[in-house]
């Protein structure tokens, strides 16, 4: 079956995918913790940030289209936050953008800034993910200091959550092609915790049987691992970019526009 | 020289009680091809998992002349590749060059040795091209033949297959066989489709309710057709025409 995976354009070939991913991981991870911590009242600034992780998607030839699309799917999560905002704080507070002013509360001011900060630090996200194998990925994140057994389990989670996919759009399909009439929610309630009892054993199966294949191929309990990653002078040149631009935006650019 | 693989008595019972395997006595040779054919639930699978050490009942059970053990388990597995029924179970790793490094890193090997193990196992399952991809990424065909590298990067002496045309298409099926045929391993292989065994193998083992039925000559077996008839088998296409 066919995926709309995350990591659809990672085995692309561009400067951007050929950059160490522990280097990506720890410029996305500083850039998103300084995003974070901008005052919620620098919009302007925000949409500057804004420029470093667009770039990359333009270098690794990702289509805004699919960046956006992505973030569409996780937006819900984050409306319900910002939404949230405008309900409880509705102290009155004048914004002036230019020539124009305008009256608003502080709560819809939060709102925005929530929704720009989660714009642009997805960005910055997809763009990682977007660039970087999930292979590379996890290798990064183990040299970096990350607990083995928790790169195994993300490494185990990323292979298997597409067979996942799989068998309960398979389970689901099953149950349209019988399912004639409306049930009563009663009933659909004791079906779907049927469809989900049968996913569970599934699940527990394939993981007896990928533990057959694991010792049939000599694991006893060590991981062990090839790694082919290597900072490169491309890297270098990346870092420097990356704190050109940061620090450029925090030391000339924000006094401007505050 | 020690047998490939030497089963005497061999009796294995479900937790539920149910016979699985029952008095099983097969002595295979290096070198041959054999088929171990039989209806759904004639015990194939359960007898390559005992093949492997992963399951246990009574009765004797040698790979290469060692005794299946505690103590032999590391030497076992390295003579004998096991090749499960769903590709989806052997290949658990993100890379398929991760997948393939698996066995030989667990056999202590260095990293160049591995690296030449994999690239070896690639080039002989066609796969070169497809070492970075994730195995999702893979078609089915080629996650079968993936699962076989899995198994050749280690080298190994013998080589068991459940079901390994499952869910082919007539042109995966005939890349596996050819695949197959190139290698020259002791090969052991489970399956319910009688042409499949009919290319494969020299000799066929018909199981029917965790016991032996017939033990011989792949056309001598495959053709009697009251014989496959009573085990819900049939003759295959090959011999049927000839």
């Amino acid at each position: 079956m066919h995926h709309a995976h995350i990591d659809k354009f990672a085995y692309q070939d561009s400067p951007a995918h050929q950059l160490d991913s522990r280097v990506k991981f720890i410029v996305v991870l500083v850039f998103t913790a300084i995003v974070i911590s901008l005052p919620r009242t620098s919009f302007s600034i925000l949409t500057c940030y804004a420029v470093g992780p667009f770039a990359i998607l333009v270098l690794g030839r990702i289509p805004l289209k699919f960046a956006l699309r992505h973030i569409l799917l996780v937006s819900p999560f984050v409306l319900i936050l910002a939404l949230s905002g405008p309900l409880y704080d509705k102290t009155p507070v004048t914004v002036a953008f230019g020539p124009f002013a305008w009256q608003t509360s502080v709560g819809w001011l939060r709102c925005f800034a929530i929704l720009g900060k989660f714009v642009v630090t997805m960005l910055a996200l997809i763009a990682l993910v977007s660039t970087t194998r999930f292979s590379d990925l996890l290798a990064g994140l183990q040299h970096l200091g990350l607990p083995k057994l928790l790169t195994i389990q993300l490494g185990f989670l990323y292979r298997y959550i597409f067979v996942l996919i799989d068998r309960a759009h398979h389970i689901l399909q099953a149950r349209a092609g019988r399912k004639l009439r409306n049930l009563g929610f009663k009933a659909e309630l004791r079906t779907a915790a049927a469809m989900l009892g049968s996913l569970f054993v599934r699940s527990i199966d394939t993981a007896e049987r990928t533990n057959i294949a694991m010792q049939a191929r000599g694991f006893n309990g060590t991981w062990r691992t090839i790694s082919k990653l290597k900072i490169r002078p491309a890297d270098y040149i990346f870092i420097f970019a990356a704190a050109f631009f940061v620090l450029g935006l925090h030391f000339f650019v924000r006094p401007f526009l505050q | 020289m020690p047998k490939a693989i030497e089963i005497e008595n061999f009796s294995y019972r479900y937790s539920d009680g149910t016979i699985a395997l029952s008095e099983i006595t097969i002595s295979i040779e290096h070198g041959q091809r054999v088929a171990l054919i039989g209806p759904n639930g004639a015990g194939k699978s359960t007898l390559l998992l005992a093949m492997a050490g992963f399951v246990k009942g009574t009765g004797k059970v040698l790979i290469d002349g060692l005794q299946i053990n505690r103590e032999n388990t590391k030497k076992i597995r390295a003579s004998l590749g096991s090749c499960l029924e769903n590709p989806d179970d052997q290949l658990f790793m993100p890379t398929l060059f991760d997948d393939v490094a698996f066995g030989p890193l667990n056999m202590g090997l260095e990293a160049e040795q591995v690296k030449k193990c994999v690239t070896d196992a690639l080039q002989t399952a066609g796969l070169s091209e497809m070492a970075d991809k994730a195995p999702h990424h893979l078609s089915a065909g080629q996650k079968r033949a993936a699962a076989i590298a899995t198994i050749l990067s280690m080298s190994p002496k013998i080589i068991t297959l459940d079901e390994p045309d499952g869910s082919l298409d007539p042109r995966n099926r005939s890349n596996l066989i050819k695949l197959l045929r190139g290698l020259a391993q002791t090969l052991i292989i489970a399956t319910c489709n009688m042409n499949l065994a009919a290319a494969l193998a020299d000799r066929v083992i018909l199981l029917d309710k965790g016991r032996i039925v017939a033990d011989g000559d792949a056309k001598e077996i495959m053709s009697n057709a009251r014989l496959m008839a009573e085990h819900g088998l049939e003759v295959p296409a090959e011999i049927h025409k000839s």
